[in-house]
């Protein structure tokens, strides 16, 4: 069933599961993985949940949604759907997006140029469902006949005619889930339509409307960030003591003994980090208070709600909580009287705070925001660290692109030239800079790791990552050499985290993945020990 | 006045009535999210790689790295060449530069045939042995951009017709109006291809209507051929403000106000007095984290519940 071919009116009609996800469809990765059997198994769900919950797209749930008991149920979700489908061309209800999604829905000339840029649709053995233009047919044809004067009557006349029904409505609800949001297809697109954004803005129907969403983003993300300060759940005192520790840490790694700057009015920066990092990548965090240490620069953490936790998940489903979390950042600048806010290893925190918040933030609130790729390019191009790039000899490294900040952001050389000051062996991935392909986790995907979800992302939507990591060491495979992706995102190493798990590509092939900073901390001379420690962890 | 010249009056008020609106309705919509795409061609010296002047430590205080003449660069090669055609989708792009470039050369042929009318109403004759430097170089190059236009159409469009019906991935995402759409254009190169090479090798037949047009004299009946493509092209001017072949002009909208768009918000500037107006609007969302109200009341109605 797997390489049928499935129409949109397959996609609105047909009943039961339209695709069987099939590992020996996907593209072929290139050695050691060249054979099947070193893969992993793509699981399905149990025939429990299959009843259970809604799968009929392809057989994954990201969003665990309940299948309705009765057709009253249906109807009361179809009704609630095209309301939201409605506001979603509302000058007031979406102002925040209103004209990029009108100009998306009248203008694609259907060339079809966009799926040759999608990892995912490439990777999946170009299935039809996860075609880019896909997804924007059938909210193109929505629109068209719910949402345009006369839709009814010219949708008949054109052939383009589909039923809301609950069934496709299900699907287009799981669908929305399976494109990272990496607008690589918007980048190819001759016209400027933008099949990325689509995926965003159905998100926004179920979440803003219907209250849909993945649990990892909303519940576990963005409510209970704005509730305790961090959506990893970490409220203030736990985050101190962490902080507290990994203080400890860093004397006993470096001989450094500092007080890391917390809430320190008046300080130039307020440096936010992803508060994943302080859990799952300390080392990141510390590396970080080393180089501003060490290049005596003005800066202060916080403790405030938060503040000291980066993320806001509302830049993928959500604008009102995405407003939430930015202003909440911005309050707490504008309190301890910051020059600016930079924002650490974190890509989609990133594109949050300074491009996407630009438009929401007025008056007080609009304190200036920059990446600390270009901090550190700056501290580094200052002198003010003695580094030896020699001491990362041992390692060939290679650099992945956050699509956060390089292609939709277009911070491309800082880190390059950061990466070049610290690395004699480093070695581009083909293509980079804004071309670059997303590691997979993109818009959600790394956090959302329920049920069989991992599996798309790390079978399908992390797939091309994968083969780029292995073309690009593929002459220095074997496990001998030292490999290291160095990966600026918090996001982006949780999906290589689990990317390089399943396909156990430490233990395989000896490569590791990490942030710029441990990097630029391994190079400083003043530092006896190496501070990468070459482990799976 | 003949039925032909009365609906080529209404369907040119028609087309640009319709297209202004669309364009004016797409313009007056409310500011948006910023939704910058990278490479951003005015971006100096970085545009090339895709840099922005996020690039640059302070970058508010900076002198903004604008260029004008980086954009027009890019834009120029993108409307003449359909650039990002040729590097994302090279074997489309075989069918679609003729096709657009013979549109293009179609429009100046109008225009040319617009200037021959105007000119032949005040007595200038347009001809390759007239008087004069402009009678004849307004011939030859009506000739050229005319005959091209026809050619080029006709080859584009049915190379595009082939690889929407062979094309695996083209095929299966069209349906009846892409190829209609496609017909129909193919319709107006082929008929202008016959008019021409039959009954009207020098265009005066089609400068002679404009000119009638345009000092709204009744036109005298035309050669078949002729009155065929007359008909062809008004009933396009009726059809495509309805399409997504006016994505000539929504595509200014796509780079210039989305993709390209980059201007930072600086505190007192007319995009900070957008955003305070749009976050004035109502918001009705129906989910339950929702406050409704204004987008301020809603973006400020913070659960905190302390996070000792
Ligand atoms: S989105 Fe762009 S590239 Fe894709 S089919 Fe439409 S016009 Fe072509
Ligand atoms: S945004 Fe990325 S994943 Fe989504 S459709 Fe486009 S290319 Fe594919």
């Amino acid at each position: 069933m797997s390489k049928d071919e499935i129409t949109i009116r397959d996609f609105c009609r047909r009943t039961g599961q339209l695709v069987e996800l099939d590992p020996g469809h996907f593209l072929l990765l290139p050695p050691p993985y060249d054979k099947l059997d070193i893969q992993p198994k793509f699981t399905r769900l149990s025939e429990e949940n299959r009843k259970k919950l809604e799968s009929d797209l392809d057989g994954v749930s990201a969003l665990k949604f309940p299948r309705p008991q009765n057709e009253d149920e249906k109807r009361v979700l179809v009704e609630k759907f095209l309301s939201g489908l409605k506001k979603l061309f509302d000058r007031q209800e979406n102002w925040t997006f209103m004209q990029p999604l009108f100009l998306t829905m009248e203008f694609c000339a259907k060339c079809q140029t966009c799926a040759a840029a999608c990892p995912i649709y490439n990777e999946s053995g170009r299935l039809d469902i996860y075609r880019p233009t896909f997804r924007s047919d059938i909210l193109r044809r929505l629109y068209k006949k719910y949402v345009k004067t006369g839709g009814q009557f010219f949708a008949k006349l054109s052939g383009n005619d589909i039923d809301a029904s609950w069934t496709m409505i299900a699907r287009l609800m799981e669908l929305s889930y399976r494109c990272t949001v990496c607008r690589r297809c918007a980048q190819s697109c001759p016209i400027g339509v933008d099949n990325g954004l689509v995926t965003r803005e159905l998100r926004k129907i179920f979440s803003q409307e219907m209250g849909i969403t993945v649990e990892p983003l909303h519940a576990k993300g963005s409510v209970n960030q704005l509730r305790t300060g961090s959506s990893t759940g970490m409220s203030r005192t736990p985050f101190l003591d962490n902080v507290e520790f990994l203080e400890e840490e860093v004397e006993e790694r470096t001989g450094m003994k500092f007080k890391w700057p917390m809430d320190k009015a008046g300080a130039d920066i307020l440096l936010i980090h992803n508060a994943g990092e302080f859990l799952a990548w300390p080392e990141n965090p510390e590396a970080f208070a080393i180089i501003l240490e060490a290049a005596g620069i003005s800066y202060t953490l916080s403790s405030d709600l938060c503040a000291y936790d980066g993320v806001n998940y509302g830049v993928w489903y959500d604008d009102v909580q995405f407003a939430k979390v930015a202003l909440q950042h911005a309050e707490v600048a504008r309190r301890l009287g910051v020059k600016k806010i930079v924002i650490g290893e974190c890509g989609h925190a990133h594109k949050a705070l300074t491009v996407i918040a630009d438009r929401v933030f007025t008056g007080e609130h609009n304190i200036p925001r920059e990446s600390s790729m270009t901090l550190l390019h700056e501290i580094i191009k200052s002198g003010r660290l003695k580094l030896d790039a020699s001491r990362n000899d041992d390692m060939t490294t290679t650099l992945h692109d956050p699509c956060n900040l390089v292609r939709l952001m277009g911070v491309v050389e800082p880190q390059r030239e950061v990466l070049r000051a610290v690395s004699n062996r480093f070695r581009e991935m083909e293509p980079h800079g804004v071309n670059n392909y997303c590691c997979g986790g993109g818009s959600g995907f790394a956090i959302t790791k329920d049920l069989n979800f991992p599996d798309f992302r790390n079978q399908i939507s992390s797939r091309t990552k994968l083969r780029q990591i292995l073309d690009v060491f593929q002459d220095i495979i074997e496990p001998e050499h030292k490999k290291y992706v160095c990966a600026p995102c918090s996001n982006c190493k949780g999906a290589m985290r689990d990317m390089f798990a399943a396909y156990g590509l430490f233990e395989r092939c000896n490569i590791l993945y990490g942030g710029l900073v441990e990097l630029v901390v391994n190079a400083m001379v003043d530092i006896d020990k190496p501070f990468i420690e070459w482990e799976w962890h | 006045m003949n039925a032909l010249q009365l609906a080529g009056y209404v369907a040119v008020v028609f087309f640009a009535v319709s297209l202004a609106a669309k364009m004016i309705k797409i313009a007056r919509m409310p500011i948006h999210i910023r939704w910058d795409l990278y490479p951003i061609p005015h971006e100096k010296r970085k545009g090339a790689y895709g840099g922005s002047y996020f690039e640059e430590v302070d970058w508010w205080t900076k002198p903004s790295n604008f260029s004008r003449l980086a954009e027009i660069k890019a834009m120029a090669a993108e409307i003449l060449f359909v650039q990002s055609l040729f590097h994302h989708n090279r074997s489309l792009w075989y069918a679609s530069f003729p096709f657009h470039f013979g549109l293009y050369c179609l429009v100046v042929f109008m225009a040319l045939l617009l200037m021959g009318a105007i000119l032949g109403a005040v007595g200038i004759d347009i001809a390759s042995g007239s008087a004069g430097l402009v009678g004849p170089g307004v011939h030859y190059l009506t000739l050229v951009t005319g005959s091209a236009g026809w050619i080029l159409g006709a080859i584009g469009a049915v190379g595009l017709l082939a690889a929407r019906t062979f094309g695996n991935e083209l095929r299966k995402a069209s349906v009846r109006s892409d190829y209609f759409n496609l017909i129909f254009l193919l319709a107006i190169f082929v008929a202008g291809l016959v008019a021409w090479l039959t009954v009207d090798p020098g265009y005066t037949h089609m400068r002679g209507f404009v000119q009638y047009m345009i000092t709204f004299q009744p036109a005298p009946a035309l050669p078949g051929s002729v009155t065929a493509l007359g008909w062809i092209v008004i009933a396009l001017l009726f059809y495509s403000p309805f399409t997504h072949m006016t994505h000539m002009f929504g595509k200014y909208f796509t780079y210039h106000t989305v993709r390209w768009e980059d201007h930072p918000n600086i505190r007192g500037s007319k995009i900070e007095k957008a955003v305070t107006e749009a976050l004035g609007y109502k918001l009705s969302w129906a989910a339950p984290h929702i406050k409704k109200g204004t987008w301020a009341e809603a973006a400020t109605d913070w659960e905190k519940q302390g996070n000792e």
